[in-house]
């Protein structure tokens, strides 16, 4: 398996603090990635050191095998929309692909002028004045246009209303379907994303928490219910994420690759949701009494 | 890259064409008037002494309008370099990181050193041509009141100034280009590394200002050695001072012989060449008339000492100047290319 992002020992410090630390993670290739964490955790640091936004205070980086933004060839293999889509105010939807269609030489403008009709935005209107989810529709049209191998988005529909989350995904889905590309997304909300992953990383206070193909995940994970025991007492293959306890009941998310074998416990499946919120709370545990990590400074 | 950066300074380019075009049309309907007054004085036609009186008598007669148009064009040629680095360098770059559509642009298929160099180059060019485009017109309306004040022509205000008097200097010539390049530069630069765009205008604004006038104040009169001499006591020459102590300084406005030299300093020396300052023999019964104070100076051996600038080093002060202000400008615009390449984001 080849990765598309290969991070080792990576960390940035803006001034005293670190925005991500030591943070060493592999990226399969042919995936829609979803990158989850809290907020704070290191995802903007890292898409942004992955896109050659940020330049690394340690470790290094890799991105289709080559440094970030290290020439046009490399940025034009990497397609980028960062967080709330930024786009030029003042150039109307026709000037921005006119803008892509300038700046890169792999340009799709079949491709760029068959989504603006389709989502029927008007090419002359001023981009300042598209609403938050059309905006991310032509920031979206203008990274796919320019034919990626990779496309990373952060936290691209964290800002949208629930119909142009549904939309954008949507479109962003044909187009994964269409150009056979490798997708890496980040949100703090998983929800917002477990339509469309078929790969998932949880990353608390730079650190992996977990990651790998959502079905196995889900295969691999089962929530026990039972009466009152020491998750100490279970078998060697079962490891505990996360245990909560009443008087008489215990609950639990192990993950094992062997089936559950006991008939005390009640076994049940869990949901993506709560899989993800087991680990971010876990880490969150731990991570209070280690180190604070700060919210990316914009 | 060049679609990009014209299309966002469309607005500006236009605005700059526009001003430059009412400038222009102030100058060719009022010029044509001034050149004919010019040549009714009857100067172009003069032989020795009777020109610096016809030019004086010329440059006196300048009512009306033409001392404003005079001043109004020095005025706007001295604040286009600062209009220029306030509203096109500093935002270029800060208002793309305020806007953050410097993801937007350092996400297409063009390195961003690639990207900063075009933008620097189109507006930068822009603001050079604008810039001396004023000089040069104003130049054109103003020659007969710079060959006026060639020909030794004396009236009050501007008129009577050198060319190295800072205003016609920082006006005339070619530092207006230096001028232009380095103030554009200074406000990327500052854009750059503040990436805020109003706070980024201010301190444009308070560094061109300090260097235009640390400029002529201190660093102008020391680009070359001045020359010394001494002379005899001439006319255009003032003297002030007494007091208890009897003090006097002499300051001589014209060095004789030499017409549109810069005078630096002038003080009295006595025959034996030491600067004096108190002159008994001329002052005991207070000061006369000037010209009666100067001939009694002049019968006791008072001479003055002057400090100055030849009037033929004139272009060597222009290549100079405007040499260390294209200078200045590039080590800006290189510095914050090389800051925007390392620092990345």
């Amino acid at each position: 398996m080849t990765a598309v992002v290969e991070a080792r020992g990576l960390g940035k410090q803006y001034h005293r603090n670190w925005a991500l630390a030591d943070c060493t993670l592999s990226i399969p290739a042919g995936h829609v990635v979803g990158l989850v964490g809290p907020n704070g955790a290191g995802k903007t640091t890292l898409l942004n050191l992955a896109t050659g936004m940020l330049a690394p205070t340690t470790g290094a980086i890799e991105v289709l095998g080559a440094r970030p933004a290290s020439g046009p060839a490399q940025l034009a293999r990497v397609g980028y929309l960062a967080q709330d889509a930024p786009v030029y105010a003042g150039l109307s939807v026709a000037d921005h692909l006119r803008l892509g269609a300038h700046l890169n030489p792999g340009w799709d403008g079949g491709l760029a002028r068959g989504r603006i009709e389709r989502l029927g935005l008007d090419p002359g209107q001023k981009a300042g004045s598209l609403s938050g989810g059309q905006r991310a529709q032509l920031a979206l049209t203008l990274t796919i246009a320019k034919r990626p191998e990779l496309l990373i988005l952060d936290e691209p529909v964290s800002s949208l209303d629930p119909l142009a989350r549904r939309e954008f995904l949507q479109e962003l889905m044909e187009a994964v379907a269409d150009q056979d590309l490798s997708v890496v997304l980040s949100s703090h909300l998983i929800s917002d994303l477990e339509r469309v992953c078929d790969y998932l990383i949880v990353l608390v206070g730079s650190r992996v928490q977990v990651a790998g193909p959502v079905e196995e995940l889900l295969a691999t994970h089962h929530l026990l219910s039972g009466p009152r025991r020491d998750p100490a007492t279970l078998p060697g293959g079962q490891h505990v994420v996360s245990a909560s306890h009443t008087d008489v009941q215990t609950t639990l998310l192990v993950r094992t690759k062997d089936p559950i074998l006991d008939p005390a416990w009640t076994v049940s499946e869990v949901g993506l949701e709560d899989l993800v919120l087991a680990y971010m709370s876990q880490a969150a545990a731990g991570g209070r009494r280690r180190n604070h990590l700060q919210e990316v400074p914009r | 890259m060049i679609w990009l950066t014209w299309r966002q300074f469309r607005l500006q380019a236009i605005t700059a064409a526009a001003a430059l075009a009412a400038f222009a049309i102030l100058l060719a309907v009022t010029g044509p008037h001034l050149a004919s007054l010019y040549s009714a004085a009857g100067i172009g036609t003069c032989h020795g002494g009777s020109c610096g009186q016809l030019a004086s008598a010329f440059l006196s007669q300048l009512a009306g309008p033409y001392p404003t148009l005079y001043l109004l064009g020095v005025a706007v040629i001295i604040l286009a370099p600062v209009v220029i680095g306030i509203f096109w360098g500093a935002p270029l770059i800060a208002h793309e990181f305020e806007a953050r559509t410097h993801y937007l642009a350092w996400n297409q298929s063009v390195t961003r050193t690639r990207w900063l160099a075009v933008k620097l180059a189109l507006p930068g060019l822009a603001a050079l041509a604008v810039t001396e485009g004023l000089s040069l017109m104003q130049a054109w309306w103003a020659a007969p009141i710079g060959r006026a004040v060639g020909l030794g022509g004396t009236a009050g205000g501007i008129a009577r100034a050198s060319r190295f008097y800072p205003l016609v200097f920082a006006t005339h010539g070619i530092t207006p280009l230096g001028y232009a390049a380095f103030a554009f530069a200074l406000g990327v630069t500052a854009g750059v590394l503040i990436r805020r765009t109003v706070p980024a205008m201010a301190v444009t604004l308070a560094i061109f200002a300090a260097v235009q006038l640390a400029m002529p104040l201190w660093i102008r009169p020391h680009l070359f050695p001045p020359v010394r001499t001494t002379t005899a006591i001439g006319s255009d020459i003032s003297i002030a001072g007494g007091g208890p102590t009897a003090n006097y300084t002499l300051t001589t406005f014209t060095l004789p012989g030499h017409p549109g030299a810069w005078i630096l300093s002038s003080g009295a020396v006595n025959a034996t060449g030491n600067p004096v300052s108190s002159f008994p023999f001329c002052t005991q019964a207070g000061l006369r008339s000037l010209s009666s104070t100067m001939t009694c100076l002049a019968s006791h051996g008072i001479r003055v000492a002057v400090t100055y600038q030849p009037a033929g080093r004139y272009w060597a002060f222009e290549w100079t100047e405007t040499a260390i202000f294209l200078a200045l400008a590039l080590a800006l615009a290189g510095y914050g290319c090389w800051r925007l390449a390392r620092r990345r984001s």
